[in-house]
């Protein structure tokens, strides 16, 4: 039987939202400024920022669009992408 | 480790989509707080913007991988100082943590606060200080700067926006001599995740970090650029960022090597909030900004 309640631990009964539909531009790195410095990954506030293998990427899966790795990478490797429609 | 790594390597125990705005530093310093803290956390967030966006719970579900619950705006810190006695019968390495707005603690949760410092309640509250009740409408609260618009002090034939001066909730909380104080913010990420760990080592007393968090909605900025506002509140010393612990007040890095501060005018211009604002409003600011400097050195023996 589904409990009235819950406690979760882990990801049973945790609230998703999409909040990648709200994207109008998408940040995509370009690969050729990138310095791997992490600056984006220290300030996403959703935290879709990663490093993986020393590499920085980001994950659109919950990316708000709200441009703020973007306005902080020191070497401007961050393009701004108009999502379509 | 640098931070970078540090943070990376840490789980992220909010929901990857939780319904605050885009750009919002309320959510980046939870989501930043928890990664410090870790899983053995417990958390209550009063009603404010983080509890609407479902970090309090929705419809059965919660927006934090961690026990959640939701107090009334008035009492988080008494609530949890309840939780954090039962969690000592089971286990006291748990973390007790509150995350409030600034209404929430510098006006109607600020006498349970106050209590909760003073039994030396040993949990760890944070006040996400928006400078406003945001979820509500941008009403004027506590800690809401002098001169601005919010939709309790308007701006307009008569009004001018806030008439009073924000107060000053942690030098409140470190004149009780609450066991650790500290101001954050999340522009200085190594200086917020070192105070965090500071704060997870406080055994003996009520933690409280205050955290100017810039919210784009309420202020009238760009999301994009709120990174930056947190970054000019420290750099004109609009926003001092310290520590205090048994009757010792630290100036922190980031605060204590300016050289040249900027001017006020580089945090307050291009807020919607502060666009009625002319040079002599910039001039009171200046003074109050400067006041609040020089206190602070003396406290701190600079
Ligand atoms: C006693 C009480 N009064 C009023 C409210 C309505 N209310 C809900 S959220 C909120 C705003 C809280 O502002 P703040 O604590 O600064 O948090 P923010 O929304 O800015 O994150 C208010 C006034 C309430 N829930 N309880
Ligand atoms: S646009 Fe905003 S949400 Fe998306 S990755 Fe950059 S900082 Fe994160
Ligand atoms: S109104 Fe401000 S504090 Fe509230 S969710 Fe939006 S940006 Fe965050
Ligand atoms: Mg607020």
């Amino acid at each position: 039987m589904e409990n009235e309640y819950r406690v979760v631990y882990g990801d049973s009964g945790l609230y998703v939202l999409d909040t990648a539909s709200w994207r109008t531009f998408r940040p995509v790195i370009d690969e050729t400024k990138c310095v791997n410095c992490g600056t984006c990954l220290l300030y996403c506030p959703v935290c879709a920022v990663k490093k993986v293998d020393g590499r920085i990427q980001i994950d659109l899966s919950y990316c708000k669009g709200c441009g703020i790795c973007r306005t902080e990478c020191p070497k401007q490797a961050i393009m701004w992408v108009k999502e379509e429609e | 480790m640098n931070t970078v790594d540090f943070l990376n390597s840490r789980e992220d125990l909010l929901s990857p989509g939780i319904s605050a705005c885009q750009g919002c530093m309320a959510e980046l310093s939870l989501r930043v707080i928890l990664k410090v803290l870790g899983e053995k956390t417990v958390l209550v967030v009063p009603p404010g913007c983080m509890a609407g966006a479902a970090v309090g719970g929705w419809n059965k579900s919660l927006g934090t991988k961690i026990p959640a619950a939701m107090p009334q705006l008035g009492n988080s810190a008494s609530m949890l100082a309840g939780i954090k006695a039962a969690y000592d019968l089971v286990d006291p390495d748990v973390h007790c943590l509150a995350y409030a707005g600034d209404g929430g603690t510098a006006d109607i949760g600020l006498q349970a606060l106050s209590a909760a410092a003073e039994r030396r309640d040993n949990i760890i509250y944070v006040c996400n200080d928006n400078e406003a009740y945001m979820n509500t409408g941008f009403q004027k609260s506590g800690t809401t700067p002098h001169g601005a618009r919010t939709s309790t002090t308007p701006v307009g034939s008569v009004g001018r926006g806030k008439v009073n001066f924000k107060k000053d909730v942690p030098m409140m909380m470190a004149m009780q001599n609450t066991a650790y104080v500290a101001t954050l913010t999340p522009a200085y990420m190594n200086d917020f995740v070192e105070k965090v760990q500071k704060a997870a080592t406080i055994k003996d007393g009520l933690v409280y970090l205050h955290v100017l968090n810039p919210c784009p909605t309420g202020w009238g900025t760009k999301p994009e650029n709120s990174i930056a506002y947190a970054r000019a509140a420290v750099q004109s010393r609009y926003f001092l960022l310290y520590e205090y612990r048994n009757y010792e007040f630290t100036v922190s890095a980031p605060t204590k090597n300016i050289r040249e501060p900027k001017d006020v005018t580089e945090f307050l211009q291009k807020q919607k909030r502060f666009a009625h604002l002319d040079e002599q409003d910039y001039e009171e600011v200046r003074r109050v900004v400067n006041s609040r400097w020089e206190n602070l050195k003396k406290l701190a023996g600079l």
